[in-house]
């Protein structure tokens, strides 16, 4: 019952690491801060700029004048005089605003255009004629679609994108990793036989639990230190011009999350290594110190259970319902670990198929397949109907500062927003339903693959529209990072599983478990 | 026609799956096991076919969805048009919808429990009031019970199936015959 990761599974997830990194680092030049338009008429556009890069504004115009010069227009970027009057801003004050170190305080835009736009002279008539497309739409609306979707914008100083992508993917793989640890303490707990002989899987994936941590703390390293702006309570102006989160500073503040996250991530640190140690020890002791330490295991599991139903809330709030400041919900910490729970089982079952499938789980029959199929389905349910509680009752009851939420996601997110929860939820109703499906190996690997994907989209939809807003995109950054991640992770789980013997020859539910059946 | 039936009591239920996988070993026909509470893993033994409760459960879901379904578009948006709720006036189902996902689950749930349930007493014949079917009221409590058919185990003599039986491990055999 020994494994060793095969050169084969050595090459696909390094390979999927090297492939992942390449496109991540093209996905990383690509990063885009946008400039917001309103469009006045079928001739003007107001477009304005809040970042900090007021010395790139002449390239900018250049590439907007560029882009209309082809479809045969000619842009008048009102002066700033002229500007200033139509808006009713006080020139000094937004002088002073663009070049002070506060470029980010919100009051004012770093620089605004009133843009006319008029035909192309030079040529006559015939080149606005001669660009047929020109004429479908207004060119207001052309040029405000031009700046609304990225296609003219400056590149991001601050790579918002990437840090966001990190976060992203290092929650989701943090999540699985103490998904399966959560579970093993949960199996442990209620003195569970049946998965005696997957407990070693559920081992190796938390195993991996040190990559999701240390991305995290990377993250949060360069939040405190002002690298992002992920947390807007971490930025001291902010809180100070916001009495919303000055209400929370007794709880968001640096030093008590800090406190916090190291509370976190030492106590499953510790549970993660005291599991895989004393099962291992397990392995070579007699049957009664064998037996002492599976009461051990029990009862430390429970313990685990304990740390673990706060934590889990508590940790989402930090790690992701925060990035939404003014923002709450109740519903948020289960809602979030439903989706952990959830994409931890996906996990499970994946790496006990592919170990099946290599013939290195003799003991593992259909019945077991069967069983963590259950799990992907009851979960999955679990998850819709978290996912929806929080939507409905925060739609119905429509407080401003609540459903703000849910319009963001709508407004700038809709379809990934919907589609992810219609899949996720749809999906495995369907096809997950019937006991045959349950434990037919093409349907598993299909839905588990496509709702893993969709749980991924999950933990993108919490994140980004708090730290991208509507300046969020979906490309090589994006796919490079999640192939990253994926690879080390698979990497990590493999190699872990050739540490030890897959089977736990001296758990006392062994023989139950080897006896399993539907 | 008559038949001859043998009950063999146990008072294990380890036991009782040990002894129908030996009397199924040896070609015996097992009609059936009555257990105080489900025995895992028997209804391979002794051949029980896949319950179809769950294709019915389906069934009553999807009535009761599409009932509550219909309900609660007659009653919140067809005759009572546009009764305003919490600022969301009912004038269009589709977009009103979250609002009524909670009664349409409720719903699919009721149906698809009660009718289970129902359907599960009526196919047993233990509906409230019917007569017991068990052949020995003990069977509610510890102990199990095997029954044999003669009729079914023509290969064997009603001395060779005694015989047999008696080999696994019983606390009582009883010997009845039927109509």
């Amino acid at each position: 019952m020994e494994f060793q990761i095969s050169n084969k599974a050595k090459k696909v997830t390094i390979g999927l690491m090297g492939v992942g990194l390449l496109l991540l680092i093209v996905g990383f030049f690509f990063q885009k801060e946008y400039m917001f338009p309103t469009v006045l008429s079928d001739h003007e556009v107001y477009v304005e700029y809040w970042g900090d890069q007021v010395e790139k504004e002449a390239d900018v115009k250049k590439e907007a004048e560029e882009a209309m010069a082809a479809l045969g227009y000619e842009l008048d970027f009102g002066d700033e005089g002229e500007e200033h009057e139509v808006h009713g801003h006080n020139a000094a004050e937004e002088h002073g605003d663009a070049h002070s170190e506060e470029a980010h305080a919100h009051q004012a835009p770093t620089f605004e255009w009133h843009i006319h736009i008029k035909h192309l002279e030079v040529e006559g008539e015939h080149v606005a004629h001669s660009v047929g497309h020109g004429h479908d739409a207004a060119p207001s609306e052309t040029l405000a679609h031009m700046f609304s979707n990225g296609d003219i914008a400056m590149s991001d100083s601050h790579f918002r994108r990437f840090w966001s992508n990190l976060l992203v993917n290092g929650f989701f793989f943090f999540g699985i990793a103490l998904g399966a640890l959560f579970y093993l303490s949960l199996h442990y707990a209620t003195e569970s036989g049946w998965g005696v002989v997957l407990l070693r899987i559920m081992e190796a994936i938390m195993s991996a639990l040190p990559l999701g941590m240390i991305v995290l703390a990377i993250v949060f390293i360069g939040a405190t230190l002002g690298l992002n702006h992920i947390y807007p309570w971490m930025d001291s102006d902010v809180v100070a011009h916001d009495d919303l989160i000055w209400g929370k500073v007794a709880y968001l503040n640096k030093p008590f999350f800090w406190i916090r996250i190291i509370c976190y991530f030492g106590v499953f640190a510790y549970f993660m290594n005291w599991f895989r140690k004393t099962s291992r020890k397990q392995d070579s002791e007699d049957v009664e110190k064998a037996t002492a330490s599976h009461f051990l295991m029990y009862r430390r599991g429970a313990l685990f259970l304990v740390f673990f139903a706060v934590f889990s809330s508590t940790m989402s709030w930090d790690i992701i319902m925060s990035i939404d400041t003014h923002w709450f919900s109740t519903l948020f910490g289960w809602y979030s670990f439903s989706g952990i729970w959830l994409s931890a089982m996906i996990m499970i079952m994946m790496v006990t198929l592919y170990l099946k499938h290599k013939g290195n789980l003799e003991f593992v029959n259909s019945a077991h397949i069967h069983d963590v199929g259950k799990w992907m389905f009851a979960l999955s349910f679990l998850w819709s109907y978290l996912w929806f509680s929080q939507f409905m009752l925060i739609w119905y009851s429509n407080i401003p500062e609540e459903v703000i939420y849910f319009v963001t996601r709508i407004e700038s997110y809709k379809f990934i927003f919907f589609a992810m929860f219609v899949v996720n939820f749809v999906l495995p109703m369907i096809f997950l339903m019937s006991a045959d499906t349950k434990k037919s190996w093409p349907y598993l690997i299909f839905i588990g693959l496509v709702i893993f994907i969709g749980h991924w989209f999950d933990v993108f939809c919490m994140v980004m529209p708090g730290t991208l807003y509507e300046e969020w995109n979906f490309g090589l950054l994006e796919i490079g990072m999640f192939m990253t991640f994926l690879g080390t992770f698979i990497f990590l789980v493999l190699r872990s599983l050739g540490k030890s013997s897959l089977v736990q020859n001296n758990h006392p539910f062994l023989e139950e478990s080897k006896h399993h059946h539907g | 026609m008559t038949d001859k039936v043998i009950y063999a009591m146990y008072d294990d239920d380890d036991v009782t799956k040990e002894a129908c996988q030996s009397l199924v070993d040896n070609g015996v026909h097992v009609a059936d096991v009555f257990s105080p509470f489900p025995i895992h893993g028997i209804d391979p033994i002794i051949g029980i076919k896949h319950t179809r409760l769950g294709i019915a459960a389906f069934m009553y879901g999807i009535t009761g969805l599409l009932l509550a379904i219909i309900a609660t578009r007659y009653f919140m948006v067809s005759d009572w048009h546009g009764i305003n709720i919490g600022g969301k006036p009912n004038f269009s189902y589709l977009e009103n919808i979250p609002s009524f996902v909670p009664i349409l689950f409720e719903f699919t749930v009721l149906c698809a429990a009660h009718g289970m349930a129902l359907t599960y007493f009526l196919r047993n014949k233990t509906l409230p009031g019917m007569p017991a079917r068990n052949p020995d009221p003990r069977t509610t409590d510890d102990r199990f019970v095997v029954e044999v058919r003669l009729a079914e185990n023509s290969n064997f003599s009603l001395d060779q199936l005694n015989d047999m039986i008696k080999e696994t491990g019983i606390v009582e055999i009883d010997e009845k015959t039927i109509k």
